[in-house]
């Protein structure tokens, strides 16, 4: 598949959290205000992208060749947990601020389904390494447009007549499937009438 | 070659778990902050409610700035005269303290059925939002109006409403921190110390014959309450009743003649029952 | 000690009430069929891990315990990949990506960091089955209801005769789609969870 077909298909039409499911627990988690929103959004998107490159690298150039592709999930998860605590690392070195902002949830990303999700799915689709770059790259900025545009609403919310039962998480959810329900506007033939 | 995939998964995993393992090491000197070690001394000793009530950003920024010497030490509200002192002796200093802990209490009785409003509101459920409005929808200016900017700024969810409409706070709950206080627009919303037993819950300085009229549970500052209860700490200023904590008298008396029947005991506010004195 | 069991069932149920393990939730439960292999899934790694970390816990140093128990669960994980793979392929082919993600459930590295760390092993084992079980049990109901209104089916094991598909007349001729499609997995989940919240209010007060 071409790159911006890559890109078109983990941002709009198989966009991880409105249609995947991978990667909800932040997104009802952290969606409550933009700005963490934003920060845990590009966190993610970062961490995604390294990590299916590295994973990747690990599955084709020592898994394959040694015929061991069964240890996929423990080499695959044991590389995003050193990622996300390397990256925790960076960020509290270069940004304290932004650190603090994130608080527990940065060392939360190593559960996050998302990274672990893309790194699978990319192997599963059998990218290439350029290609299972930029499909992190792509499905962690899928992950930031779901997550910002759902802090943006929970922000309106905030003010709203919600009956009791509903506040916090189920009208998450409900706004959630609305969300997702107009994503599903995003299909294939999206992706044939882009690219020809 | 059964033996040989065992094998070959051993040595990945133990060698990239290896490889790794050092690579975190290698990056954590690289990336290393130091840290003043009294910062997280002082964080242990703070509450960790994370109001934000002393200005800072939680209280681990409030810990940093501490150390720093750039902040007091008596600004934790939660965190109270205990938090204090172990601050100071933490950072080798002195602090004057009070003990005295206080509570956010609502002073207002007024529900839609004892109190009349000028319009029908439906806009933003927010107090400062329909307080734009000609100071808020009831006729008294003074009242709780009810739509919970309070019970959203509590971190630690003391404010409710109870079987009557009214907005109450749990005393026992409330760790003083003064948020639901800056967000009242009306001012209902005052600290009375912990071991408060009766509340003036009316804050309107209209004259006695106006607020009759607009409210039936409102104090009209008819001064029977100073003279049932002459040690109670009663005061009537601005057709407005108050009470003076530090006079330790009975207030009962008061309470039972108060005409409105605006004394209420703090005990029963949680429980949404009025108090037949 | 029974507590421990019951407590994962329905009042600290992970799925409705802590609110853990979304995306296998909302991902498997299109068919009942899927919720049950996912549910026995994860109730036999939570089995396991639970008990070796239970049992190895003094001998883990505290620095690296997360990247250990995330080992000690990525190692069942990958066991129950194989069986499933071996035994019940159809099984596996629907389950898809979520297999191999259990092992970054939520439910799972929680309990072991929150309870297995700090228990002994029988409490450990009561504490995996209660979880486990009320996990589940959760996803079953939300399968079902989700199945039911978008497909207008019940898919359970097939035996025999029987292809494990019970339709149910009047909806199976012309079911609601938006169910078994993730929009209407979120919106089931807001809903069931607002009744949840009822029903613990309701409890709370009687």
């Amino acid at each position: 598949m071409s790159y911006l077909g890559i890109i078109i298909t983990f941002v709009f039409i198989n966009n991880f959290i409105l249609t995947q499911f991978l990667g909800l627990c932040p997104f009802i988690g952290v969606s409550k205000n933009l700005e963490s929103a934003v920060g845990m959004g590009f966190a993610v998107t970062f961490v995604m992208a390294l990590a299916s490159f590295a994973t990747w690298a690990i599955y084709h150039l020592i898994l394959v060749p040694l015929n061991i592709e069964f240890l996929q999930t423990i080499t695959f998860i044991l590389v995003i947990a050193s990622l996300v605590q390397f990256v925790e690392m960076v960020i509290q070195k270069i940004s304290p601020p932004l650190y603090k902002a994130l608080g527990i949830f940065l060392p939360l990303i190593t559960t996050n389904c998302a990274v672990m999700g893309i790194a699978l799915i990319a192997v599963q689709n059998k990218y290439n390494a350029l290609e299972s770059f930029v499909a992190g790259i792509a499905a962690g900025l899928g992950f930031l447009l779901a997550i910002v545009l759902m802090s943006t609403i929970r922000e309106k919310l905030d003010n709203e007549w919600i009956p009791k039962p509903f506040r916090g998480v189920p009208i998450a959810f409900i706004t959630g499937g609305l969300m997702a329900l107009a994503f599903m506007a995003f299909d294939k033939a999206l992706l044939n009438n882009l690219l020809g | 070659m059964l033996l040989l995939k065992i094998l070959y998964a051993f040595l990945v995993v133990g060698i990239l778990g290896g490889v790794l393992g050092a690579a975190l090491v290698v990056a954590s000197k690289f990336f290393s902050v130091s840290k003043d070690e009294r910062i997280q001394q002082v964080e242990d000793a703070l509450p960790g409610a994370n109001c934000g009530s002393c200005g800072y950003a939680g209280c681990a920024a409030y810990a940093e700035a501490i150390a720093a010497g750039e902040a007091p030490l008596t600004l934790c509200g939660p965190g109270g005269a205990e938090a204090a002192s172990k601050i100071a002796e933490i950072m080798g200093q002195e602090v004057e303290v009070s003990d005295r802990k206080m509570v956010a209490q609502v002073h207002c009785r007024g529900t839609k059925e004892t109190t009349s409003y000028l319009y029908a509101y439906r806009g933003l459920k927010d107090c400062n939002a329909v307080h734009a409005l000609f100071q808020g929808d009831k006729e008294c200016k003074y009242g709780c109006l009810g739509l919970g900017s309070c019970m959203k700024v509590c971190p630690v969810d003391a404010i409710s409403y109870d079987s009557g409409g009214r907005v109450v706070v749990d005393k026992d709950a409330c760790i003083s921190c003064g948020n639901c206080i800056e967000a009242c627009p009306t001012g209902v919303m005052q600290f009375v110390p912990y071991e408060a037993d009766y509340i003036v819950a009316c804050n309107s300085k209209d004259k006695g014959a106006a607020v009759r009229k607009y409210c039936s549970v409102g104090c009209i500052g008819c001064k029977i309450c100073e003279k049932k209860s002459p040690e109670g700490g009663f005061k009537v200023e601005n057709f407005l009743s108050s009470i003076d904590y530090d006079k330790m008298g009975d207030r009962s008396e008061a309470a039972k003649g108060c005409p409105p029947k605006c004394i209420v005991r703090v005990d029963s506010l949680i429980k949404g029952v009025d108090e037949k004195a | 000690m029974w507590k421990e069991f019951t407590k994962g069932l329905f009042r600290e149920n992970p799925i409705f009430v802590i609110v853990l393990g979304l995306c296998p939730t909302l991902g498997v439960s299109s068919r009942v069929i899927n919720a049950l292999g996912m549910g026995a899934g994860v109730i036999f790694v939570l089995l396991c891990s639970n008990i070796f970390i239970s049992l190895l816990k003094n001998f883990i140093p505290n620095q690296v315990r997360i990247p250990s128990y995330i080992v000690i669960i990525a190692s069942f994980v990958t066991v129950v990949q194989m069986v499933m793979q071996a035994f019940l392929p159809d099984l596996y082919d629907s389950l898809g990506v979520f297999v191999p993600l259990i092992v970054v459930n939520c439910i799972i590295l929680g309990r072991a960091e929150a309870f297995a760390s700090k228990n002994g092993v029988g409490a450990s084992i009561l504490d995996a089955l209660g979880m486990g079980i009320g996990f589940t049990l959760a996803l079953t109901v939300i399968s079902l209801v989700r199945e039911v209104f978008g497909s207008g089916t019940i898919t359970l094991f097939a035996f025999g005769d029987f292809d494990g598909v019970v339709r149910i007349p009047g909806i199976v001729d012309s079911p609601a789609r938006v169910f078994v499609l993730a929009a209407g997995a979120l919106l089931v989940m807001g809903y069931l969870k607002a009744l949840v919240g009822i029903i613990q209010e309701k409890g709370g007060k009687g």
